[in-house]
C-alpha cells in the first residue's frame, strides 16, 4: 500500500518523467510572476482550457507563477498597445494574424528565433509554412503559432432537409437557389447572414471574395486589386444577395457572435464559420444539438470551379512582450502552450485545429471528426489577409464602402470604386 | 510685502506642477506627435492629409450636425423640464430624481440599451410598431443612414438633457422673486413674464449650458460606439470615433494626434465665449 508520502513521491516522479518524455522545458528560477493575456481567457470554454494548461505549467515550473489577464477581443489592441507603449503590458500574450505586422514593425514583441534555436534547431519544422508566414519577418520568427483554421460554410442539416436540399452548394449560383428555398420570412427564417460589423468581418466576408478568385491587393501588396472583374463580380453578388431579402434585417450590425446567435436560434440556416462555430453555437442553444445538427462544408466558388486560395485563414499565435523582465520564463510558457500535448487538448476541449502539422495529420480524434477533417483540408486552400501595417485601415475602408452599398448610400460600382481609390491612397499610390 | 507675495506662489507651485504634468504633458506630446510625417510626407503632412481625407471630412460634418441637433434639443428639453421642476408641485424632489436618472446611465451603456431597443428582430421599438400595425415587417433603424443618425441624436438627447437642465434650473432659482411680482402687478401674462423676465435673466446660464454641452457632445464617444460603431458605413462616425480608430485600430498615431489636435482647437474656439463671459464676470 502507498503511504501519502510515497504517493507524493510517485506523483512527483511521474510529473518529472512526463516532462522529460514530452520534451518540456522547465525553468529553475527564483520565484517570479509573469502575466499572460488572451482574449480567449474571457470566454468560458476556451478560458477553462487555458487555465488548466497554465496550472499544469506552474506545476512543472515551481518557480514561476502565471497571472492571467483576460481581455475582450474588441479591447485587446487598445489595452496591449497602450500598455506596451508605456513600457508595461503582459509578458506573454496572444494575437490573431491581423495586427501582427504592426506589433513587429513597432518593436513591441521579441524575436523568438534565438530561444527556439537554443532549445531545438528544428523547433519550427513541425509548423505549417503557411502558419509561420504571418509571424516571420526577414527570417526572424516573432511568435509561435498555436491554432490555424480555415473558414468554411457551417450549415444546419435539419433545415436543409426540411427545405429539400440534400447537399450544400458548390457554386454561388447554387447557393442563391438554396438561399431562396431556405428563406421563409413569415416564419422568421432566413437563409444566411453576413458579418458586416468590425468584429469578425476580417475572416468571413473576405472569404467570399477569395472564393470568386478575387484579391484585395496585388501580389506584392503594393496596390489595390479591387478593380478586377473577379472582385466586381463578387462585390455585386454580395450586395445583391443581401438586398434580395435572404438575410435578416440588421445585417450591418451583425458581428461574429451575432451570426452564431442567429444560427443557434434557428433564424438562419447557414453562415461562414469554422470548427469553433460548432461548440460556440451548441453552448448558445443546447436544444439545437449542434454537434449532430450542424455540418461544415467548403465554401462555394464562382461557377463551382476549383479556385485556390478560396478561403481565409485564421491563426492565433503567442508572443513575448519586448518589455518583459523575464524572457526565459516567458519563453517557457510560450513553448508549453504550443506543444503537441496542449494542441491535442485544445482540439478535445474546443474543436480547434493546431498549427502543428503532426497534430492535425496524426491525432485520432481530428482524423475522425467530420468537422476537423473538412477544415484541415481547407487550410491548404486558404490564405491570410495581406500582412502589411496598412491592412487594418484598408479593410475598414472596404467594410465601410460595402456597408454603403448594402444600405443604398452608394451603388455597388461606386462603393467598390471608392474602396479602390481609398486603398491606393492609403498605400501611398 | 514682497516676501509674503512670493509665499503665495510657493503654495500654488505643487498644484501647478501637477496640473502641467497631468494636462500639459499629454497635450504637448500630442501636438508634437501631430506634426510628424505621414507616409512619404514631411513635417506637418498629417494635417494636409486630413484635408483631403473624405472620412475625416464626413466625421467633421457628422460631429457638427450631431452637436447642433443634440445641444438644441437639450436646451429646449432641459428648459422645459427645468421650468416644470421649478414650479410649486407636490413631490417635487421625486420628480427631480426621476428627471436626473438618464444622466446616471454611462454613455456606452446608453448606446447599448438603444441598440437593443432598435434591434430589427428582437427590439422593443419594432415590436410596438408592429403591434400598433404601423409597419408590415421588421425595420432596420440602425441600418438606414438617416434613421441611424436620427436615432443616435434622440438617444443622446434622452441621456444627456439633465446636465443643461440642472444648469438652467439653478439659473431659474437665482432669478429674484421681486421681478416676477413686479411683472404680475404690471398685469403681464405668463408668456410675457417668460419672455421679459425669465429668458433675459436666464441667458447667461443658457450660454454656459450651450458651451459646456457643445464641448461635451463634440467629445462624445461611448454612446455612438455602443450604438452604431459609426455605421452604417461612416454615417454616424464622429471625430472622437475617427481618432479612436486611427489610434487603436490602425495604429496611425501621428494621424490620430493631428485629428485630435484639430478637435481640441475647435473645442477651444467653442469655449472662448464661456471663458470670456467668466473673465468679464470676475473683472
Amino acid at each position: 500500500m502507498f503511504t501519502r508520502k510515497n504517493k507524493n513521491l510517485a506523483m512527483g516522479a511521474a510529473v518529472l518523467m512526463a516532462s522529460v518524455s514530452m520534451g518540456v522545458q522547465t525553468v529553475s528560477a527564483e520565484d517570479i510572476t509573469i502575466t499572460y493575456s488572451d482574449w480567449q481567457l474571457a470566454q468560458e470554454g476556451w478560458g477553462n482550457s487555458l487555465r488548466t494548461a497554465i496550472a499544469e505549467f506552474e506545476e512543472l515550473n515551481p518557480g514561476i507563477t502565471v497571472a492571467t489577464e483576460p481581455v475582450q477581443l474588441g479591447q485587446r489592441d487598445v489595452r496591449f498597445t497602450t500598455a506596451i507603449r508605456a513600457g508595461q503590458g503582459p509578458d506573454v500574450f496572444a494575437l490573431d494574424a491581423n495586427p501582427v505586422r504592426q506589433y513587429i514593425s513597432a518593436g513591441w514583441v521579441l524575436d523568438l528565433t534565438p530561444f527556439a534555436e537554443a532549445q531545438d534547431p528544428a523547433f519550427f519544422d513541425d509548423f505549417y509554412e503557411t502558419s509561420l508566414a504571418p509571424v516571420t519577418v526577414d527570417g526572424a520568427v516573432y511568435g509561435v503559432p498555436m491554432n490555424t483554421v480555415a473558414m468554411g460554410l457551417v450549415y444546419n442539416q435539419a433545415m436543409f432537409e426540411a427545405a429539400g436540399i440534400t447537399e450544400p452548394a458548390t457554386s454561388w449560383e447554387e447557393f442563391s437557389a438554396h438561399a431562396e428555398a431556405l428563406t421563409d420570412t413569415s416564419a422568421g427564417q432566413w437563409a444566411t447572414t453576413l458579418v458586416l460589423a468590425p468584429a469578425g468581418f476580417d475572416l468571413r466576408a473576405p472569404s467570399i471574395f477569395h472564393s470568386f478568385g478575387a484579391s484585395f491587393l496585388t501580389e506584392d501588396w503594393s496596390a489595390s486589386a479591387l478593380d478586377t472583374p473577379e472582385m466586381q463580380a463578387a462585390f455585386s453578388y454580395v450586395v445583391d444577395m443581401i438586398q434580395s431579402g435572404v438575410v435578416p434585417p440588421g445585417v450591418t450590425q451583425v458581428d461574429a457572435n451575432g451570426a452564431r446567435r442567429l444560427l443557434a436560434n434557428g433564424q438562419i440556416a447557414m453562415t461562414i464559420g469554422t470548427t469553433w462555430t460548432i461548440p460556440e453555437v451548441s453552448t448558445m442553444n443546447p436544444d439545437l444539438d449542434g454537434w449532430n445538427t450542424l455540418r461544415i462544408a467548403p465554401l462555394p466558388t464562382d461557377g463551382g470551379q476549383e479556385i485556390s486560395p478560396h478561403t481565409t485563414l485564421y491563426q492565433k499565435s503567442i508572443f513575448i512582450n519586448a518589455n518583459t523582465e523575464h524572457p526565459e520564463a516567458s519563453w517557457a510558457l510560450v513553448d508549453f502552450l504550443t506543444q503537441r500535448a496542449q494542441m491535442e487538448r485544445w482540439f478535445d476541449d474546443n474543436n480547434m485545429l493546431s498549427s502543428r502539422r503532426s497534430v492535425n495529420e496524426s491525432y485520432g480524434p481530428i482524423q475522425e471528426s467530420p468537422f476537423a477533417s473538412v477544415v484541415s483540408e481547407e487550410i491548404q486552400h486558404g490564405t491570410f489577409l495581406p500582412l502589411i501595417p496598412e491592412w487594418p485601415r484598408i479593410l475598414d475602408s472596404f467594410r465601410q464602402n460595402l456597408q454603403d452599398a448594402v444600405t443604398g448610400t452608394k451603388t455597388a460600382e461606386q462603393a467598390l470604386a471608392d474602396a479602390h481609390a481609398e486603398t491606393n491612397e492609403i498605400l501611398g499610390n | 510685502m514682497i516676501g509674503e507675495r512670493w509665499t503665495a506662489y510657493w503654495f500654488v507651485l505643487p498644484g501647478t506642477f501637477l496640473l502641467l504634468a497631468i494636462l500639459g504633458f499629454p497635450a504637448i506630446a500630442s501636438i508634437v506627435d501631430s506634426f510628424g510625417s505621414v507616409g512619404s510626407g514631411g513635417f506637418g503632412s498629417a494635417y494636409l492629409a486630413l484635408l483631403s481625407d473624405q472620412r475625416f471630412l464626413t466625421a467633421s460634418f457628422n460631429t457638427a450636425l450631431f452637436v447642433v441637433c443634440v445641444v438644441t434639443l437639450h436646451i429646449i428639453l432641459g428648459l422645459a423640464v427645468a421650468l416644470l421642476l421649478n414650479a410649486d408641485i407636490p413631490f417635487k424632489w421625486f420628480f427631480r430624481v426621476v428627471a436626473l436618472l438618464p444622466w446616471t446611465v454611462p454613455d456606452v451603456i446608453g448606446g447599448l440599451i438603444f441598440r437593443f431597443m432598435l434591434d430589427p428582430l428582437s427590439g422593443g421599438v419594432n415590436a410596438i410598431a408592429f403591434r400598433l400595425q404601423l409597419m408590415q415587417g421588421p425595420y432596420d433603424w440602425l441600418g438606414d443612414p438617416g434613421w441611424a443618425m436620427f436615432s443616435v441624436i434622440m438617444a443622446e438627447t434622452w441621456r444627456g438633457y439633465p446636465y443643461p437642465m440642472l444648469i438652467l434650473l439653478a439659473g431659474l432659482q437665482a432669478i429674484p422673486k421681486e421681478q416676477y411680482e413686479a411683472a404680475a402687478i404690471d398685469g403681464a401674462g405668463r408668456w410675457a413674464i417668460f419672455t421679459n423676465v425669465t429668458l433675459p435673466n436666464l441667458m447667461p446660464m443658457v450660454l454656459i449650458a450651450v458651451v459646456l454641452d457643445a464641448i461635451w457632445q463634440c467629445r462624445l464617444f461611448g454612446m455612438i460606439f455602443g450604438m452604431t460603431n459609426g455605421g452604417p458605413g461612416d454615417a454616424t462616425q464622429n471625430l472622437s470615433l475617427f481618432v479612436y480608430r486611427q489610434y487603436f485600430q490602425f495604429f496611425e498615431t501621428t494621424y490620430a494626434a493631428s485629428a485630435a489636435v484639430v478637435l481640441a482647437a475647435v473645442l477651444l474656439a467653442v469655449a472662448i465665449p464661456y471663458i470670456r463671459s467668466t473673465l468679464r464676470e470676475k473683472s
